[in-house]
């Protein structure tokens, strides 16, 4: 049997969607003929769509942006991590206008997100960056790492990037978000770090654990119950692709 | 951790060196060598091991079994973002249950250790 299949390439669906379509059963991320969950399928329309769409701290226009600048970095000619692309010619995006600390922030979260400091993070937030306002850009970083990074070791196409949709961020900042063992705000809600990360901007908590539960296990699954095996893996498999995975990105969490 | 607890319910023993990588053998875990090749196919992105690491999974396990196996690898290239974005220390029973086994899987020297406060 061979794998010839993943270089016939399928075809993405263009979006021009509201962010609450990705609840239509008939949104299709992918058009293929490989065997992709439609859990899988859906969660993936549903971040593009929402991606497209205001967020807690940035524009439709701006989370695209965000979007394609992932893209950009991960198809680039590798920069060392020390190498800022806001400052390189022609390896940045210049037909955007995001802040040149997100798209450094965009770049090294996505190329070298082991190799993050503290004392980079606070590099960051002196260049003008709110601190709630980076934590929306890494969920998009990382959720669009996710998407893309699914497509291309299937040889399916990335999704097309959609117009985006019109509106003003809502600036909403949870009462209780202050900065607690994090670099980051977070709320004062009961669950294992790396959930709470996002916590300070809920709405990218909410999207970041839709992906979740559709690549891998739901939320309060993930500890309470660490034998039942999901989908056609063994969870014991499930674990050894995720402890792989993060070690390569030399994360110790 | 997690790969050792389910490693515990099911026969046979789960060895953590397999996370360091594909030249071993299976861990202990099905497929497991093949599972450590496609991951590290798809951290490198270079489409000919992509490719042959994808064929030889979906050669013995089928492509269910690719198509999950892909999926659970692209959500830690998301949960890794995440928590070394965030500056996430480790959970405080985390680590302390981790200790005996870090240096055998050979995180205790990673950046994302350094310099994330200790819980």
């Amino acid at each position: 049997m061979g794998f010839g299949w993943r270089f016939a390439r399928s075809e993405s669906v263009r979006y021009a969607v509201g962010a609450s379509d990705w609840k239509n059963r008939d949104m299709s991320a992918y058009v293929t003929k490989l065997p992709i969950r439609k859990e899988l399928d859906t969660a993936h329309a549903a971040a593009m769509a929402e991606w497209s769409a205001p967020g807690t701290w940035w524009t439709g226009a701006q989370r695209l942006a965000i979007v394609a600048e992932v893209r950009r970095a991960r198809d680039a000619e590798r920069l060392a991590p020390w190498q800022a692309p806001s400052l390189v010619e022609g390896a940045a995006s210049d037909s955007h206008e995001l802040p040149s600390p997100i798209v450094d922030v965009v770049w090294r979260l996505t190329n070298h997100p082991g190799t993050l400091t503290a004392d980079w993070y606070t590099s960051i937030l002196a260049r003008g960056v709110e601190a709630l306002a980076y934590v929306e850009v890494v969920s998009i970083v990382a959720q669009v790492n996710c998407v893309d990074r699914f497509a291309d070791a299937l040889g399916l196409d990335r999704m097309s990037i959609p117009e985006a949709q019109d509106g003003e961020p809502s600036g909403e900042v949870p009462v209780d978000a202050e900065v607690r063992l994090h670099w980051v705000p977070t709320r004062d809600i009961r669950g294992p770090n790396v959930w709470l990360a996002l916590s300070g901007v809920p709405d990218e908590l909410t999207a970041r654990s839709r992906l979740s539960a559709a690549h891998y296990v739901e939320g309060d699954a993930v500890f309470a119950d660490v034998v039942s095996d999901r989908f056609s893996l063994q969870r014991v498999q499930m674990e050894l692709v995720a402890a792989r995975t993060s070690k390569l990105n030399e994360c110790f969490y | 951790m997690l790969l050792g607890l389910s490693g515990r319910h099911q026969e046979g023993e789960v060895t953590l060196d397999v996370i360091n990588g594909s030249t071993g053998g299976d861990g202990g875990v099905m497929h497991g060598r093949l599972l450590n090749r496609l991951v590290e196919a798809m951290w490198e992105g270079d489409p000919g091991p992509l490719t042959a690491a994808c064929d030889d999974l979906l050669a013995v396990a089928g492509v269910d079994v690719l198509v999950d196996a892909v999926a659970v690898s692209a959500n830690f290239h998301m949960m890794t973002r995440v928590a070394d974005g965030a500056g996430t220390p480790l959970d405080a029973g985390t680590d302390e249950v981790s200790e005996g086994f870090r240096h055998e899987i050979g995180v205790n020297d990673l950046v994302s250790r350094r310099h994330v406060p200790t819980a």
